[in-house]
């Protein structure tokens, strides 16, 4: 059967940054760096901290749980590797600054975790209970690994107020430059359908979709062939979508797959829609199965800036001058360190700073990149192109949320929604005068949650 | 490893867009309509256009120097000042004295844009502000006409056989203005040469030489072909959006048209009302002014009908054979309340939890 592979849906406003995504596309997963130190932050997820169940000087094994919160929202930390802890210090965040983290010393040198594509295409998901994999999930601390980082159990758990109908999973990786998703979609493909079976049993979806991006031809083509083997899958779809950023975001991933809006200030279940992100069923699967804590996730490592750009399998915690030495270092001259990609990714200036489970890529950009963007023009007047409101996913007036936010105006930024911008970052990439529209509208959130207390000074 | 590290927030990498480019393009686009004016107008061309854009660049810097700019000149590296020059030259009757032209153009800058505080802040379209005081100020050139220089002077086509001074030949609404203060009268006692000379039939006539610009005007308003070729260039640089060219057009059409039915003796065709006077400039290249344009698609709709029925209002109605200039003016003063009442709901709806 020929497979079309071509989108016919999408959203409307986006943008078309160039993809990049060649450097790192053929490149197999691999295994990361042996470590020497690892910091695991307490905080990796949305919701409340972990508190450390470990001493200074305590001894943890591979997989040991060593940081817990009896919170509903929060997701438990593992050690990676066998070691003793060194410290509960304070480390770089990407997100949050300074923030706690356990420090694990390694006590002698450790082969490095290999990549595995572990489960079968004969996976049957009859023996597992909702309740079980649910438990499971919580335990062994999956978080979204798309970014956001919202803990899965949360997701997929049924809830009677909000009964749950669609399960989508996220394979679009819209953001240039990324392609752990895509390989994982190529290599792991039978353990994300694994995953995907898990999940639909736990939260009760009737339906499930896969929505890939159709500048990955391949993964929509292995992932058909891996379901048409799979037994049990007639309820599994794969939905090519256009090729547009930010196609993965999980508002415009739903109204590309099932024309629904969430609505504003809401999330997905509130319409029976639960989105995960496809190396979040790998790990699913990975921990329900094999009974493996999240404690390593596949990084990319690319950029022009980059001697070696690859997918790495990376423990968690491994810090991002290790990962980038591993990788070949840094061969051109680069600026820029991010986070993430480089529409939503965020710059850090400390290069200590450890991977978290939310991290998905680690790009250098070259100073000439960075140059041509945003440093060698200044920002110059706003001549009301409209530009950032053609390209708002969202259909928000980005211009007058930021301009409002610039001149302190928090209650007509507000009458403007901003609190409704997913800082996709469509409107800053269009700007003809340069103006950080995303800054100042993330600027502005930050500003009206301390006006009303949410948020500490 | 690392010899430097910058942060800034996201996304760190940009289209390769400036205020510059923007501007660059709106250039590119009025170059039909420049190099029109320059085969249809010669030296009126050659001289009104270079004086109008130096004596804006001349006064933005000015004005920098006097609002003591740290860099006085950096401003000017926008073009913006360029694109007004060269748009209120293209609105200018090509026999415009050079002088009146230097204080137009020192107007348009000075009073229109940088009083306000200079790119982006103004209310009103710059050219349109100096247009307007010129109006104002020199009525009796500002409605002088040339003939095009293709035409045999000595012969005028329309103007000799109506024994019209070819030096001053009326542009096809002065016409049809004429047209519509006869109505009534033309029976009996005013013989039907009169009505043949100065009747809607002679402009509508004209339709076909309006479209390529061989008619009175003024600079680049003539030739309805290179307005549309330079719109068409930057609706597919997507410099500008169909939305507002296309509301000015057809309300205008719908005008024209209502007028036409009801008296084709009175009034002149919808598809010459279009091609004529400044209307293709305006629904391009004036009212499309980013700046002092709303920026909500349904807003842009609003304004581009409102200028097109004001412009129809004051052809059919008013006192003034054309009325492009003042419908902008007029619907860039609704503006701002076109966009506070125009706002986006965005894609969920608004939000219902605070």
């Amino acid at each position: 059967m020929k497979i079309d592979t071509k989108g016919r849906f999408s959203f409307s406003g986006g943008t078309h940054p160039p993809g990049s995504k060649e450097l790192t596309s053929a490149s197999e997963i691999r295994p990361g760096p042996a470590v020497k130190r690892v910091a695991i932050m307490l905080s990796q997820h949305t919701g409340a901290v972990c508190q450390p169940l470990v001493r200074k000087g305590g001894l943890v094994q591979a997989g040991e749980k060593i940081g817990d919160s009896d919170a509903f929202v929060s997701a438990p930390v593992h050690s990676p590797i066998d070691g003793k802890v060194k410290e509960v210090a304070l480390q770089s965040h990407p997100v949050l600054g300074r923030s706690p983290a356990v420090i694990i010393e390694p006590h002698t040198h450790i082969p490095t975790k290999q990549p595995r594509p572990r489960a079968q295409d004969a996976f049957d998901v009859g023996s597992y209970s909702a309740e079980q994999i649910c438990g499971t999930v919580h335990q062994a601390g999956i978080v979204g690994m798309g970014g956001a980082g919202f803990p899965t159990r949360v997701k997929i758990e049924p809830n009677p107020r909000l009964p749950k109908e669609t399960l989508i999973i996220n394979g679009c990786e819209c953001e240039p430059y990324i392609t752990c998703d895509y390989r994982i979609m190529l290599e792991w493909t039978n353990q994300i359908i694994a995953g995907i079976k898990l999940a639909r049993k736990a939260s009760g979806c009737p339906k499930v979709f896969i929505g890939i991006e159709d500048n990955k031809p391949e993964a929509i083509e292995v992932m058909n062939a891996a379901l048409q083997q799979s037994a049990d899958t007639d309820a599994i779809e794969v939905v090519p979508v256009k090729t547009k950023y930010p196609q993965g975001g999980e508002r415009q991933l739903i109204k590309a797959i099932l024309k629904k809006d969430v609505p504003t200030g809401g999330i997905p279940p509130m319409i029976g829609v639960v989105v995960l992100n496809v190396a979040t069923v790998a790990a699913i699967a990975e921990a329900v199965v094999y009974d493996s804590p999240l404690t390593h996730r596949v990084v990319t490592v690319t950029g022009e800036a980059i001697a070696n750009p690859g997918n790495y399998y990376v423990s968690i915690g491994t810090s991002v001058a290790d990962l980038i030495e591993f990788c070949g270092g840094v061969t051109k001259k680069s600026a820029k360190v991010i986070v993430g990609g480089p529409m939503m990714g965020i710059a850090i200036a400390d290069l200590k700073t450890p991977i978290t489970k939310t991290t998905g890529a680690i790009t250098v950009l070259t100073k000439e990149q960075i140059g041509r963007a945003k440093f060698a023009r200044r920002q110059t007047p706003c001549i009301r192109c409209g530009r950032c409101l053609e390209v708002c996913p969202e259909y928000l007036n980005a211009t007058k949320i930021a301009h409002a936010v610039k001149n302190n105006l928090l209650d007509v930024a507000e009458s403007y929604y901003i609190s409704a911008c997913i800082e996709c970052g469509c409107c800053s990439y269009v700007c003809p005068a340069n103006i950080e529209l995303t800054g100042y509208i993330k600027t502005g959130k930050i500003f009206l949650a301390r006006q009303k207390g949410e948020m500490p000074q | 490893m690392l010899s430097e590290i910058r942060v800034s927030c996201a996304p760190h990498i940009s289209q390769p867009l400036s205020t510059r480019s923007v501007m660059i393009d709106v250039i590119i686009g009025l170059v039909p309509a420049v190099a029109a004016a320059g085969y249809y107008f010669r030296i009126y061309a050659f001289v009104l256009i270079p004086i109008c854009c130096l004596s804006a660049v001349a006064t933005e810097w000015l004005c920098n120097l006097v609002r003591k700019k740290p860099n006085p000149l950096e401003s000017l590296g926008d073009f913006s000042a360029i694109v007004t020059g060269i748009i209120l030259a293209l609105s200018l009757p090509p026999s415009l004295p050079v002088w009146a032209a230097i204080i137009g153009s020192v107007f348009s800058i000075a009073i229109g844009k940088m009083v306000f505080g200079g790119l982006g802040a103004n209310i009103f379209n710059p050219a349109m502000v100096g247009r307007a005081f010129l109006t104002a100020s020199f009525g009796m050139m500002m409605t002088s006409w040339t003939v095009p220089a293709t035409i045999d002077s000595a012969m005028p086509r329309v103007a000799a056989e109506n024994k019209i001074d070819a030096r001053t030949q009326a542009t096809p609404l002065a016409w049809s203005k004429e047209a519509i203060k006869d109505r009534g009268q033309r029976t009996e006692d005013r013989g039907q040469s009169r009505d043949e000379r100065r009747g809607t039939r002679v402009v509508n006539d004209q339709l076909g030489a309006m479209l390529a610009g061989e008619v009175g005007g003024c600079l680049g308003e003539t030739s309805v072909i290179a307005l549309l070729i330079g719109g068409l260039y930057l609706l597919i640089r997507r410099t500008i959006n169909i939305h507002i060219p296309l509301a000015v057009l057809l309300s205008a059409f719908v005008f024209a048209a209502i007028s036409y039915i009801i008296n084709p003796d009175a009034y002149i065709s919808p598809l010459v009302h279009l091609s004529s006077g400044g209307l293709m400039l305006g629904a391009f290249f004036i009212a499309t002014d980013p700046v002092t344009a709303p920026l909500t698609n349904k807003g842009m709709w609003i304004f581009g009908f409102g200028v097109g029925a004001i412009t129809m209002l004051i052809r059919i109605v008013g006192e003034y054979p054309e009325g492009v200039m003042y419908a902008v003016l007029l619907m860039n003063a609704v503006t701002p309340l076109i966009d506070k009442f125009c706002k986006r709901i965005p894609v969920g709806g608004k939000p219902s939890i605070k």
